[in-house]
């Protein structure tokens, strides 16, 4: 199948696609609501998009929302495909969709790290990357990184002599 | 010789013909903190062959003299290279290698990277570049002994005697409770 | 060493010990920890400790200007640095619809392959130095000098080059060049004979890496195994020839693979790829054509980015090294998320295949997958 045959068939095979968009010959992407993300992701997974390439997230912070995606890759269509969903930024929470695929755990913790989405269904919260952090998930566009560096770390701190 | 006269021994004991061994054989601690540890191969191996300054690679702590800070440090990093670097036996020497670890580099807005490293523990020589190459990090080293034999390089002292501030600097990075923006803590 | 042992108790069959693998351990490739939970010789539990390299680079980028990140993202992966710029310029390059001048296009592959060949010299050494045959990295860490002689002579730096450019490279070839790389070439194809006499013959090392953390196909598709690793398997999948950029379209070669998926057939499937990048570097330097080297582009201070977001992804000697980047139509990134072609091999296919290994496998395994830390830290 090629990249149009596959659109078709998404579109025909599935319901509540929000937006279908080719970004590319070799890749599209996909936008769904928040409750059918398990639905497509696992239809996508016997459609034979086996590899789940990324899942990362945008602090989208004018429109007040955060938009998860999900990348995932066909071995037999060679084709890529972005998944998209938004949720709401006060209190960010999808589901987890570590039993479709496990290593999902992992990059679903990362996100949880750095962006502060609850992942309903992952338990695994631990911080994997910063070191004791308290403010709030440093990819939030609100999070000023030179000025948190300045604070803690000291611009023009003297040394000992 | 002015340098070994009895006067200097009495005053200052054997430190002298010590330092003058010192410098003779710098054992390195096998520890890549950073990206700067890309270009310690080529230093090591058979191009510019570290070995003929008597230095060498050294996989514990506990018997090596000479800890090289290879570029940023991220906090994360930063408590390891201070129980690495608190393991290490006296006499001990710090090196940082690039433009991180002076003024934090091209890093200097991360949240994660330190700005300073001779805040948190005291260090005998820096290298500037990014990232230095072989000829500049031995050229580092042949400073390095001859402040060794100098008796320049007392950083090890200096961690000893300003203990406390140190000390002070590092739980200020390391240990905090409160948010650094925005945080009760002022 | 840095390892403490810590004493977790008495297991009903066994007791049980928690070791700190790495950061501070000669075997551990680059600054990462393994807390590995053991059985005697026996590994039980694998939680790798990441994030000694985090540098923030995902926000870092969101503060500089579009071009001003050519300077900062080589740092993200640092024995192969020109991939990064690769996939950061054909983003903007797919973004903004430039087109890129066909010489660039073969100068950008013949660079690239040269980066392939230096990070494949270095993982010949890992391999060398965890099975402790040191003759092995003294070699090719030396010829991989060669290799950072021409890249200083063509860019001016050794490490990091910030030579590939949107639109582009940033300068033509010196008079020269050409003559001293095919030399290069013919005399790193003169030492391969010497490194498969040294490695890949040697029983000792094949004693070693045989059955050393197998993986199967569809385990290792199912885990985001990608790159060398994925070839090792069986999967006979290659970014360079399925999704091709730069000029490997124009360029003709076959894609090596192996059947077993252990250690052995990874260390083997890296040294036939580094045939390849040799035969890919010859084919590319007879057919560069003439012509500029890079595309009219606007103003750097100015560079605006249209709206849109892409998924750019390359063959690195690791896998799949691709970016996913959000334009909101500003002078800078909106958003730019790194996925590295070691995180799902280090982070988390290392917790399954490494249990039921013993300890000194552990580095020898990381060799053989070629795991780069600073590229899953960012």
């Amino acid at each position: 199948m090629n990249q149009k045959e596959l659109i078709e068939y998404i579109k025909n095979n599935f319901k509540g696609i929000e937006n279908i968009k080719s970004i590319d010959e070799k890749q599209f992407s996909i936008t769904v609501q928040k409750e059918r993300i398990i639905n497509i992701l696992s239809f996508l997974k016997l459609s034979n998009f086996k590899e789940l390439a990324l899942i990362t997230a945008v602090d989208w912070i004018k429109e007040e929302k955060i938009e998860v995606v999900y990348i995932l890759f066909s071995y037999e269509y060679e084709q890529q495909l972005i998944v998209k969903t938004y949720i709401d930024r006060q209190e960010p929470s999808i589901e987890s969709i570590k039993n479709l695929w496990e290593i999902a755990t992992m990059y679903e913790r990362d996100v949880h790290e750095f962006f502060g989405i609850d992942f309903i269904g992952n338990d695994d919260k631990r911080p994997l990357i910063l070191h004791n952090w308290k403010d709030i998930p440093p990819l939030r566009k609100d999070f000023d990184s030179l000025k948190y560096s300045n604070t803690i770390f000291g611009k023009f701190k003297k040394d000992k002599e | 010789m002015e340098l070994y006269s009895t006067k200097k021994l009495k005053d200052e004991g054997f430190e002298q013909i010590l330092n003058f061994f010192r410098k003779k054989s710098l054992w390195m601690l096998h520890y890549c903190t950073g990206c700067g540890a890309v270009e310690l191969p080529p230093t090591m191996t058979s191009r510019w062959d570290m070995e003929r300054f008597g230095m060498g690679p050294m996989a514990t702590p506990r018997q090596a003299d000479l800890l090289l800070i290879t570029g940023y440090l991220s906090l994360k990093s930063l408590k390891r290279v201070i129980y690495t670097y608190e393991q290490m036996q006296n006499p001990k020497w710090v090196i940082a290698l690039g433009s991180c670890p002076i003024n934090g580099g091209i890093y200097y807005d991360s949240y994660s990277v330190i700005n300073r490293l001779a805040l948190y523990i005291p260090v005998d020589l820096s290298i500037e570049g990014c990232m230095p190459r072989p000829e500049a990090i031995i050229e580092g080293f042949i400073k390095l002994m001859k402040q060794i034999e100098n008796g320049e390089a007392v950083g090890y002292k200096k961690y000893q005697e300003n203990y406390k501030w140190y000390k002070q600097n590092q739980d200020s990075v390391l240990k905090r409770e409160f948010p650094v923006l925005s945080g009760e803590e002022k | 060493m840095s390892e403490i042992l810590t004493y977790l108790g008495k297991d009903e069959e066994y007791e049980v010990y928690e070791l700190f693998f790495g950061p501070n351990h000669p075997g551990m490739s680059g600054n990462f920890s393994y807390i590995l939970t053991v059985d005697g010789h026996t590994i039980k539990k694998v939680s790798p400790d990441p994030g000694l390299l985090h540098r923030g680079f995902e926000k870092l980028v969101e503060r500089r200007l579009w071009l001003q990140n050519i300077a900062l993202i080589p740092r993200i992966c640092v024995p192969e640095p020109d991939i990064n710029e690769m996939v950061y310029s054909t983003a903007i390059e797919k973004l903004c619809h430039i087109d890129v001048p066909l010489r660039a296009s073969y100068i950008r592959t013949i660079v690239l392959e040269m980066a392939r060949l230096s990070a494949f010299l270095f993982g010949f050494g890992g391999i060398g130095g965890t099975t402790g045959l040191y003759t092995a990295s003294y070699w090719s860490i030396s010829d991989r000098d060669y290799l950072l002689d021409l890249f200083e002579w063509l860019t001016g730096a050794r490490v990091y080059h910030m030579y590939i450019l949107p639109g582009g490279v940033r300068r033509d070839l010196p008079n020269g060049w050409t003559e001293k790389l095919k030399e290069t070439i013919d005399y790193l194809q003169k030492r391969l004979n010497e490194y498969d006499r040294l490695i890949y013959n040697n029983p000792l090392v094949i004693k070693r890496l045989k059955g050393l953390g197998k993986i199967e196909k569809e385990l290792a598709i199912e885990y985001g195994i990608t790159g060398p690793n994925l070839k090792a398997t069986g999967v006979k999948y290659d970014i360079r020839k399925m999704v091709p950029y730069a000029a490997y379209d124009k360029i003709d070669f076959d894609i090596p693979s192996q059947n077993e998926g252990d250690g052995l057939a990874r260390a083997i499937q890296r040294r036939e790829e580094f045939q390849l990048s040799l035969d890919i570097i010859r084919k590319a330097l007879k057919d560069i054509p003439d012509g500029p080297v890079r595309a009219n582009m606007p103003n750097p201070l100015k560079f605006k980015v249209p709206k849109g977001e892409v998924y750019v992804k390359i063959e690195s000697a690791r896998g799949e090294h691709a970016y996913y980047i959000v334009s909101d139509g500003g002078d800078k990134p909106y958003r730019m998320a790194v996925r590295g072609g070691s995180y799902t091999a280090g982070l988390i296919l290392a917790q399954k295949v490494l249990v039921g290994c013993r300890i000194e496998d552990v580095a020898l395994w990381m060799a053989t997958m070629d795991i780069c830390p600073p590229d899953f830290d960012r």
